[in-house]
């Protein structure tokens, strides 16, 4: 991620519109992604500030573009790369034998008199004499452990320059939330990945449904309750690219300026054409669950629609969202879970979910193998040896 | 949190301000820092609870072995216990340290300690294992290990104190002027501790924010002022100020790089009359030419910054000190760097380890090592022994580091009196800045001498 300081957005009165390049209005800029890609790639060995250093050149005489996009660049080309750190200490250990052996000279001197004759080329003579090096080998290694003097040892992070440019579009998007105290989202798909990832990153949420398979959820965190804060807003940033890499989703967060009481809202939206680094989310758990969809079909069955991750359970902090939902055309739904073949920690998880939502009507098949650990779920699950028969779900929705 | 009461009614006695319904877990929610006021009202209207919220414990000291406390350190303790809440104000080397280990091993409770940077982190780990012989866990500098004792910074205490503020009984702020910053004050309200000590010598804030610590910790309790502590329990001081010029070719790059800036303003304003500073900061981002003079001012700061002459001046200061420890403060990483490879001494700078800032600090206490150099690491706080000699070459303009960075040498020790070096390029914006940063009560005896 970005720091705050190379946030770069442009405001107009109520919104924040975070940096992004795009073919159409920064063309030039995959040449320059290109370049600086070249410069990692064959800069194993040099150091970052003359990686850096390389790095501006690229920009120099680019008309549109400000420190900060550089320092940027300069930041995600580092978080993808693994430098030399000097873990054991080298460095640090050269400087205590060096210091030490000068203590007694001090001060070197330029011009030696009587009172002081410790001469400063002498006394660094004799240091290289005593560790058996040039002066010039000691002096560039004394602080070889400084930041920008680490040395690059491996590069391999984005495989071309559009996944550069696409990388620093999503982060100036996650460095505008870091001053973001709220963030609300509508979602029609990949539910589970959405709130997950929200765990994940420690927030809170609040969902409401707003129509069949379709939320609201609002995500902050505990304080957020008792006043606006921006403390959550590194939390949120964190979450996005999950977000991004879903579909059908919109997203308002509120965003507070340097100035202080000035906040703005930042907008942003699945068809906004962002590129997230993660890989979209799995479209099935399961293979039960896919050959079971494939087999459904898209066309409704005795009246019944199947719809993926269709609806979300809450009640407090604790959310379930069932594999399936079904909607029929008289306004009945119900909703189905599929507990595969997994371990105990997975099924015990399972009924402590299905157990928070007693009254939902949901239908719960299981493999045979399985049944008998699921308790008071036992006599009500839907079996399956190895793929799930639609007539045996068909007739327990009947039975509804 | 409060769980049971529902939606419509808060317990009798609870102030309606400090709670706010939560709808996502369905209970009351308030800041921690209200706990301690909580529990004194519902015990009041004999309200029947169940507080789950002290995870602290009692805390014995069975290998204390604290200092005898001056006169001045006991009134300030015991100011301190007679309300349990509250701000100490003593002068930098006076022993703040010493009170607040005093204040510690009386409160007996678990104790977070809270410091500006982790170099003071650590210092309190340090003086925590002497004085009360505890091994304190460490939260920050990558490091979580949570113990009823432990040491963070305020960075560290700013995002875990939400998860961790029902953990400690007393929570000490050292340097607590750096508390109430917009951010940084949610340390104290997510902590639930009923016992706060707030440490500084500067309470005052330049956004006038120092009014929060009555409620983030408490009122000011005891206030010992600069004045009072000179001449007495610190060594009298006085502050010296060496005007150089730069070498000739460097005044001639410093001016060709002056020319460029004020062509490329010149040019500017003959559009836009008004032009500023700001303006060109702005226009970086849509024009080499303003990237260039932007780039063109940065060298000239640091050809001030990091003048060769400064370097010979060092060098006459330490043949004038040569048998006494100094202390070198420096504007830049850059210039740290620059002494330390000139002189061969140590330089603190952050990338420095634990073991190595350690090693460097007792290598000068122990005579190991004539002089240390460090840019901003030891502004504030770390302890330093008996430096009679500290010199400036470089800084910002605030008042506060100024007055930070005199205490460090004003330890109070033999007759000898201290003196701060101030080593300025004339003709330059640097001289601008040492004329602010002297314009605080720490400097008002300054003498120029040139060499």
């Amino acid at each position: 991620m970005l720091t705050r300081e190379m946030a770069i957005a442009e405001f107009d009165r109520e919104r924040i519109v975070p940096d992004r390049l795009t073919r159409k209005t920064h063309g030039r800029y995959l040449g320059y992604a290109e370049r600086m890609l070249r410069v990692y790639r064959r800069g194993v060995g040099l150091t970052r500030q003359a990686l850096h250093r390389a790095v501006w050149n690229v920009f120099a005489d680019e008309e549109d573009c400000p420190a900060r996009r550089i320092e940027a660049f300069c930041k995600l080309l580092d978080d993808a790369a693994a430098f030399h750190r000097d873990r054991r200490g080298k460095a640090a250990a050269l400087r205590r034998e060096v210091f030490r052996m000068a203590a007694a000279s001090h001060p070197l001197v330029r011009s030696p008199d009587r009172l002081f004759d410790h001469a400063e080329t002498d006394v660094k003579a004799e240091i290289a004499q005593r560790l058996g090096r040039s002066w010039t080998d000691i002096d560039a290694e004394l602080f070889a452990d400084v930041i920008e003097f680490h040395r690059l040892a491996r590069f391999d992070g984005y495989p071309d320059a559009a996944a550069l440019l696409a990388r620093y579009n999503v982060a100036q998007v996650q460095a505008a939330l870091f001053g973001a105290a709220s963030m609300r989202i509508w979602a029609t798909e990949d539910f589970k990945t959405i709130l997950r990832y929200a765990k994940l990153a420690r927030l809170m949420h609040t969902i409401a449904r707003q129509g069949p398979g379709r939320y609201r959820i609002d995500v902050d965190g505990p304080a957020s309750a008792l006043r606006e804060t921006r403390r959550y807003g590194a939390a949120m940033a964190r979450f996005l690219p999950a977000l991004v890499a879903c579909r059908g989703w919109r997203m308002h967060a509120v965003v507070r300026t340097r100035r202080q009481g000035w906040t703005v809202g930042l907008d942003l939206s699945s068809a906004d054409g962002l590129t997230s680094h993660l890989p979209p989310p799995e479209a099935f758990d399961s293979t039960v669950e896919q050959s079971f969809a494939d087999k459904w079909g898209p066309e409704p069955r005795d009246g019944w629609r199947l719809v993926r991750e269709g609806e979300i359970l809450h009640r407090g902090q604790h959310v379930f969202v069932p594999d399936f939902s079904f909607h029929h055309a008289d306004g009945r739904t119900a909703l189905m879970e599929i507990v595969g073949f997994w371990t105990p920690e997975y099924i015990e998880a399972k009924l402590h979910s299905l157990a928070q939502f007693p009254d939902a009507r949901i239908l719960v098949a299981a493999a045979e193998s399985v049944r008998q650990r699921l308790g008071p779920w036992a006599d009500r699950v839907i079996p399956f040896k190895s793929a799930l028969a639609l007539k045996d779900v068909l007739e327990r929705l009947t039975q509804l | 949190m409060l769980e049971g009461a529902d939606r419509s009614g808060l317990p009798g006695g609870l102030v309606a301000t400090d709670w706010t319904w939560d709808a996502r877990v369905g209970a009351w929610r308030a800041d921690a820092i209200v706990y301690a006021a909580v529990v004194e009202r519902l015990r009041r209207s004999g309200c029947n609870v169940e507080d789950r919220v002290p995870q602290w414990e009692p805390i014995r000291w069975p290998r204390a072995d604290l200092l005898e406390l001056r006169a001045e350190q006991r009134e300030a303790v015991d100011a301190w216990r007679r309300t349990g809440r509250g701000c100490v104000v003593m002068p930098t080397g006076t022993g703040k340290t010493e009170v607040a280990l005093a204040i510690m091993a009386s409160a007996a409770a678990s104790t977070l300690v809270v410091a500006p940077v982790r170099d003071l982190m650590y210092q309190w780990h340090r003086r925590i294992l002497q004085r009360l012989g505890y091994d304190a866990g460490i939260i920050g500098d990558s490091a979580f290990r949570v113990r009823p004792v432990s040491v963070t910074t305020y960075d560290s205490a700013y995002i875990h104190m939400e998860r961790l503020g029902d953990r400690f009984g007393l929570v000490v702020f050292d340097e607590c002027h750096h508390l109430p910053g917009p951010l940084r004050r949610d340390a104290a309200r997510m902590s639930a501790a009923p016992m706060r000590l707030g440490l500084t010598a500067t309470p005052q804030r330049s956004d006038g924010r120092q009014v929060d610590l009555d409620w983030l910790v408490g009122p000011i309790v005891f206030d010992m002022p600069l004045a009072k502590a000179r001449g007495k329990t610190l060594a009298d001081y006085e502050v010296i100020r060496i005007p150089i010029h730069l070498a000739p070719e460097e005044q001639a790059r410093y001016e060709n790089l002056s020319r460029q800036v004020r062509a490329f303003v010149a040019e500017r304003r003959r559009d836009q009359p008004g032009y500023a500073w700001e303006d060109l900061c702005a226009e970086t981002g849509k024009t080499p030419q303003a990237r260039r003079a932007m780039k063109a001012f940065h060298a000239k700061k640091a050809i001030e910054d990091r003048a060769q002459e400064k370097l010979r001046v060092l060098e006459d200061l330490f043949r004038l000190h040569a048998a006494e420890p100094c202390l070198v403060f420096t504007g830049s990483n850059a210039m740290a760097r620059d002494v330390s490879r000139r002189f061969l001494i140590p330089c603190l700078l952050s990338h420095c380890g634990k073991k190595e800032r350690i090693e460097v600090l007792e290598g000068l206490e122990r005579g190991d090592y004539p002089a240390l150099v460090c840019n901003r690491v030891l502004d504030e706080g770390v302890d330093l022994p008996e430096v009679k000699v500290a010199i400036v070459l470089g800084g910002t303009a605030s008042g506060r580091q100024a007055k930070q960075r005199l205490g460090r040498v004003l330890r109070k020790s033999r007759k000898a009196r201290a003196v701060l070096y101030e080593i300025v390029s004339t003709d330059t914006t640097e001289e601008h800045r040492s004329r602010r940063r002297r314009d605080s009560d720490a400097f008002d005896r300054t003498r120029r001498r040139r060499f």
